[in-house]
């Protein structure tokens, strides 16, 4: 199920991340935390982690290195 | 799967989708503007709306420049490992209280304005032409914005005039990515072009128009911020020539043969001075 979000990011990133080239404040950039994050978590968990991440990546934030939470063992 | 997917991008964006068709109504019914002008103004307004950001990111740009020279001496310790190198970089942003200026979350505001226009011009398709008598047009040249950009030659035009404008916006706006990545986000407008074709062309009038704010807003921005970058690289080169040697291959290849500005002395003092007051800062 996770791999419908994944596409979406894939979607993302063809389309409109192509269209707006900035550079992600964190460390890794939010479309391959979000991927990373749908990986661990699923689709649900992953997408709340994502969008979390999202609202942080604003201009008031001060960016830096946070990876998405690890896999649990499955 | 198409729905679900619009679903997952689209319902946390929808309240501000409604507000953009809002003001797209208000800017034709209430001020009386066609509807392709009601677009531009319609961008117009949502960028306005981002120019604090933007005179935020000018802040946070002329800070990152004070410390050009740190962060150089990172890039350098680090050169084999990029990934290493990333993440101290961002240890030394947060250490320093440096906010760099790109970030994700303004990009996706323009997303809702995108959807909002481009659900619109589908209705305006579906309706017949006899509610819209003539304002459906742009300058003469563009007969329906409702209709797909190649339906007719002007189209092909707007569409001229949107690679030219995207890609001098990537110019502007991609100051920190790589030059390889830069090369890449400026040739990606003529491949996305063939996808953009089949788009209304009042949506295609949208992406002209925030790409032309994008390089005025570079224009202005680059007066406003001063390139202190360079001057570091050349006092570094002057006091240890073997470092400028390792710089040669990095990104600071297309800055070295600048000529040296009558800036620098008085740009590279001040990180020491600011070190010194942020070391103070960290002791209370």
């Amino acid at each position: 199920m996770y791999r419908l979000g994944v596409a979406a990011i894939w979607v993302w990133r063809g389309t409109f991340g192509a269209l707006f080239p900035t550079t992600c404040k964190y460390e890794p950039s939010c479309s391959h935390y979000a991927v990373d994050a749908l990986r661990a978590k699923g689709l649900v968990r992953g997408s709340v982690l994502a969008g979390w991440r999202l609202l942080r990546c604003n201009p008031w934030s001060h960016g830096g290195f946070d990876p998405a939470p690890p896999r649990l063992g499955r | 799967m198409n729905g679900v997917l619009s679903f997952i991008v689209a319902s946390p964006l929808t309240p501000l989708e409604h507000a953009a068709r809002h003001v797209l109504n208000w800017l034709h019914f209430s001020v009386g503007l066609p509807w392709a002008w009601s677009i531009v103004a319609l961008t117009v307004i949502v960028r306005m709306l981002l120019v604090p950001l933007t005179v935020k990111q000018i802040h946070s740009m002329q800070n990152l420049q004070r410390y050009a020279p740190q962060m150089k001496e990172i890039q350098k310790k680090y050169k084999q490992d990029k990934q290493k190198q990333n993440e101290e970089l961002m240890k030394f942003y947060k250490d320093n209280q440096i906010n760099p200026a790109a970030s994700c979350l303004p990009m996706l505001v323009q997303l809702p304005v995108f959807i909002a226009l481009y659900y619109s011009l589908r209705a305006f398709a579906k309706e017949p032409v006899s509610q819209h008598p003539g304002s459906l047009s742009f300058l003469h040249f563009i007969p329906s914005i409702a209709d797909h950009t190649t339906s007719h030659w002007g189209g092909f035009v707007l569409l001229v005039i949107y690679v030219g404008s995207q890609m001098a916006s990537t110019l502007f706006m991609a100051t920190t990515v790589d030059k390889m990545q830069r090369y890449l986000f400026m040739f990606m407008p003529v491949v996305f072009v063939f996808v953009i074709a089949r788009f209304p062309a009042g949506l295609v009038l949208y992406w002209v128009t925030t790409n032309l704010w994008t390089v005025g807003q570079g224009l202005i921005t680059r007066r406003l911020v001063p390139k202190t970058a360079v001057p570091a690289v050349e006092k570094k080169s002057s006091r240890t020539p073997r470092s400028d040697d390792g710089d040669g291959g990095g990104n600071g290849a297309k800055r070295a043969p600048e000529p040296p500005k009558p800036q620098p002395t008085a740009v590279s003092a001040a990180p020491r001075k600011v070190r010194r007051k942020k070391k103070a800062g960290g002791r209370r």
